[in-house]
């Protein structure tokens, strides 16, 4: 025991796995000599921030000790004329949002909940929301990390200018590595400035395959800032898509006039919302609305309708109630299932569908109970191997998260 | 290397897909990196992707290093064969293999050259967005060998932006296709770590891309200053306004006199530094940013600034950018580019360094660069008889990379490590850092064949320095 660790209790668990210690440690130095005290015991830790985001991935093999980093949280540096901010990997979102506002800038990456979203989180889980149809993911806007390898010591990987091709990138081995490979404590990201204006437009659908026909039409006709398909429920209580428009009134007036037209010429309903922050908070948040389980199918965009008419199928024959959204110009669609008994049926039903397309479909988050005996990852294909020597030397003994991630890993 | 294997070799490939004899070799002695040369003992042409495997397998089977090559346009020396007897060519990989106009991505073989994924979509308004001043003979392997940048990255990014997947043979010969078409594929990113890796993980046969919209329209912008500290301030100034330009390119007094001299576009043959600005996107919000970006340079001291009224002026303006280094050979027999960032707000320091490291090396350093990245390009200018004034050369790159990285920058923005700069890597990263990465590169390539010496500061480098030849432009 140290002076930042203390015994765990049960809302400590990691799906389900209860560990013996909490540790939250102040400094980088802490999570050092953290690491290093497992390392050398052969414990196991996982990595935490608000917990928040804890459902995502595989079940831990083993668990000692949970090390939460909310105590590292702050804004180290925001140079606001070069467009880049440094910031401890415990920062949340909010709070980071708001330093960055005050120079009329945005980290333009929304994921479900920021105020509960640490940094560290939102890199190590790969977390993105709506803006990633024009504003790219974490991988996009990510410049540089420090993390504390397996051994405890302290790296650096990529830096603080926002073009920089020295040595490997080595952010890139922790993005979406669900903290198997190191812990982040530090993270220096690009900047962009905020839009003067963000609107939507909410076109009412029939269905689920002709909303993401119009979304197509959408992408092509306005190259909106997002680009959403919301199934019945969801916004209305019909399919929809919702665009939303940023940028200067003008633009934003020519985007919402040609959004429109496409409507118009679909023989569609649609509407005007001023408040296009505010519509696209709600649509990522979706996710985390009451289900026992999000799955989240990875496929090409003109086949997210042939998905979507596939999820609902399989939901009716199953007659399970199923909730879905859809970054539609990228080909992500999230479905919220509310019978935990349903899950399993679902994902081995939809699985080799959409792998049949080139596609990938993920368990993104799930209660302890509904993750019992399903692979929430599937196969991840050819690079399992080169994925399985990377984590070997990355972590030899095995004491970032074992098991939470592909294969096992 | 074994006589029995480069007959393997012939055997495989035929007679075409081998060079042996040294007449033959000395082109592929450098790239563009000229500064040092070493050729291959074999040179292998393969045809196809399962080519470039088999040939990997036999080189794996005798042990052999090799060092891939696409069309040998890079700046870092990165091509250099450094105790690595057989040089790769995926020149020969030139199927599109596949375009999907409605998904926005294409399937490309390494040696498909950067413009012609454009050329091939631009019909349906699509276009591939890196586009380094090489992309009319530059190829894909090469772009994501280096993680390639280019004057539009600034609002577009880079190559590893818009890499989906990658098929990478291993030094093993096993072939690895990672990514996929889709976006999000669970795992780590071994995409994100093969682009700009330089060769050192294996040989990359073909590329996932993404391609986007070609921009509805355009206003491009140049504005003409009296010196680099005002242009700069115009630089940050415009960022500070909240625009992001599609490209913001500053040229210094020297090579604006150059490119006066050898295109006569009317600029001022005193001025100390000119801005290109481009803004694109839609139309309704151009006019708008463009008088914007008007107001701030003449607040900034602008003496003068033309808004292009057509595409005529539009493509005599970038003419001027990308022509410069055409111009500056008329001022000496042979130039060097330096590549190295700095925060965007550090380009006035690092300009003056520059200028100290030309005044104290008696040299003329001329800049052309992409100042809304930070990412400078010192142009400097030498007689490659002139032994003395090589090393001059020579040192003052070293000293203005060492600023960049006093300033909080990095050794290089866009050319990659290669050879080059391999020595300067402990300037920018600790043991610790450097551990890390060695660790990536023998996941990949465990015995160390493929691309050997390069990027590493413990490079046995041991090539013969010769006098350098005229430096392609970046």
């Amino acid at each position: 025991m140290t002076a930042w660790t203390e015994p765990a209790g049960p809302d400590d668990a990691v799906d389900g796995v209860v560990p013996a210690l909490v540790a939250r440690p102040s400094s980088v130095a802490e999570v050092q000599a953290e690491v290093r005290t497992a390392a050398a015991a052969g414990r196991a830790l996982v990595v935490a921030g608000r917990g928040a985001h804890l459902a995502i991935g595989a079940p831990p093999r083993r668990l000692d000790v949970l090390l939460r980093l909310d105590r590292l949280d702050r804004v180290l540096a925001h140079e606001a004329a070069d467009m880049t901010v440094t910031v401890e990997a415990g920062c949340p979102l909010d709070r980071l949002a708001r330093a960055l506002a005050a120079a009329r800038q945005w980290l333009p990456l929304d994921p479900p909940h920021p105020e509960a979203t640490t940094v560290g989180g939102l890199v190590a889980t790969n977390l993105s929301g709506p803006l990633r149809a024009s504003q790219g993911t974490v991988r996009d806007l990510l410049l540089g990390l420090r993390v504390v390898g397996a051994d405890g010591a302290l790296v650096a990987g990529g830096g603080r200018v926002v073009k920089n091709v020295a040595g490997y990138d080595l952010p890139k081995l922790h993005v979406g590595a669900l903290g198997t490979v190191g812990v982040i404590v530090e993270a220096t990201f690009k900047v962009r400035p905020r839009f003067a204006c963000e609107e939507a437009v909410v076109i009412a659908c029939p269905d689920a395959r002709s909303a993401a026909e119009a979304a197509i039409a959408v992408r092509d006709a306005a190259e909106p800032l997002w680009l959403e398909a919301a199934g019945a429920g969801v916004v209305g209580d019909r399919a929809t898509v919702v665009a939303g428009l940023g940028g200067l009134a003008e633009e934003v007036a020519e985007g919402r006039s040609a959004v429109l037209a496409v409507a118009a010429a679909r023989g569609l309903e649609a509407i005007a919302v001023a408040d296009g922050a505010g519509l696209r908070t709600r649509l990522g948040a979706f996710p985390l609305e009451p289900a026992a389980a999000v799955l989240r199918a990875a496929v090409l965009p003109l086949d997210v309708g042939e998905a979507l008419d596939a999820v609902e199928a399989t939901a009716r024959a199953q007659r399970a109630r199923v909730r879905w959204v859809a970054h539609a110009s990228c080909g992500i669609v999230r479905v919220a299932v509310e019978e935990a008994a349903a899950v399993a049926t679902l994902v081995a039903a939809l699985r080799p569908r959409v792998a049949a397309r080139e596609g990938t479909f993920v368990v993104e988050r799930a209660a302890a109970a509904v993750k019992r005996g399903l692979d929430v990852w599937g196969d991840v294909g050819g690079g399992l191997g080169l994925m399985r020597r990377l984590k070997a030397a990355f972590d030899p003994a095995g004491t970032f998260a074992p098991g939470r991630f592909v294969g096992g890993l | 290397m074994p006589a029995p294997l480069t007959a393997r070799l012939r055997a495989l490939l035929g007679a075409d897909g081998v060079v042996d004899r040294p007449e033959a070799l000395a082109v592929y002695e450098c790239d563009g990196y000229t500064l040092a040369r070493a050729a291959p003992e074999v040179v292998v042409l393969p045809r196809t992707p399962a080519e470039v495997a088999t040939v990997l397998r036999l080189l794996a089977e005798e042990g052999v290093a090799f060092v891939p090559r696409g069309a040998g346009t890079g700046l870092s020396g990165g091509t250099l064969p450094v105790a690595a007897p057989v040089m790769v060519c995926t020149s020969r990989l030139r199927q599109i293999e596949r375009i999907d106009v409605g998904n926005r991505r294409i399937v490309a073989q390494a040696g498909v050259v950067n413009q012609w994924i454009t050329d091939a979509v631009r019909a349906h308004g699509l276009c591939y967005a890196p586009d380094p001043s090489s992309q009319p003979a530059c190829t894909i392997g090469g772009n994501v060998a280096e993680n390639s940048g280019g004057p539009h990255t600034l609002k577009y990014g880079v190559t590893t932006n818009h890499v989906l997947g990658v098929e990478l043979v291993l030094a093993s010969g096993e072939v690895a296709r990672l990514g996929a078409m889709v976006e999000d594929r669970p795992g780590y990113d071994l995409t994100g770590l093969v682009v700009g890796a330089e060769g050192t993980f294996g040989i990359v046969t073909r590329a996932t891309l993404r391609l986007v919209r070609v921009p509805a329209a355009w206003r491009t912008l140049l504005a003409v200053f009296a010196s680099v500290d005002a242009a700069s301030e115009a630089v940050s100034a415009i960022i500070g306004a909240g625009i992001v330009p599609a490209a913001l390119e500053m040229m210094d007094r020297l090579i604006v006199g150059a490119v006066e001299a050898a295109y006569h576009v009317g600029l001022p043959a005193n001025a100390g530094a000119v801005l290109l600005v481009e803004i694109d996107g839609p139309a309704a919000g151009l006019d708008p940013q463009a008088a914007e970006v008007e107001a701030v340079c003449h607040a900034r001291g602008a003496t003068e600034v033309r808004r292009a009224r057509d595409e005529a002026e539009r493509a005599a303006l970038w003419k001027c950018r990308k022509r410069a280094f055409g111009a500056v050979g008329r001022l000496a027999p042979n130039y060097c580019t330096q590549d190295g960032v700095v925060p965007r707000t550090r380009v006035p320091d690092v300009m003056r360094a520059i200028a100290a490291a030309a005044e104290r090396h008696r040299l003329r350093i001329g800049n052309v660069f992409h100042a809304g990245d930070g990412n400078i390009h010192p142009i400097l200018l030498f007689d490659e008889h002139d032994r003395d004034e090589v090393a001059r050369v020579l040192a003052a790159g070293r000293e203005i990379l060492e600023a960049c990285v006093a300033l909080g920058g990095s050794l290089t923005g866009e050319h990659g490590i290669g050879i080059e700069k391999a020595g300067q890597m402990p300037l920018l990263f600790s043991p610790e850092d450097l551990l890390a990465m060695t660790r990536l590169r023998a996941t990949f390539d465990p015995e160390g064949r493929a691309n050997p010496h390069k990027i590493f500061p413990d490079a046995k480098v041991c090539v013969e320095t010769r006098t350098p030849r005229r430096q392609a432009a970046l």
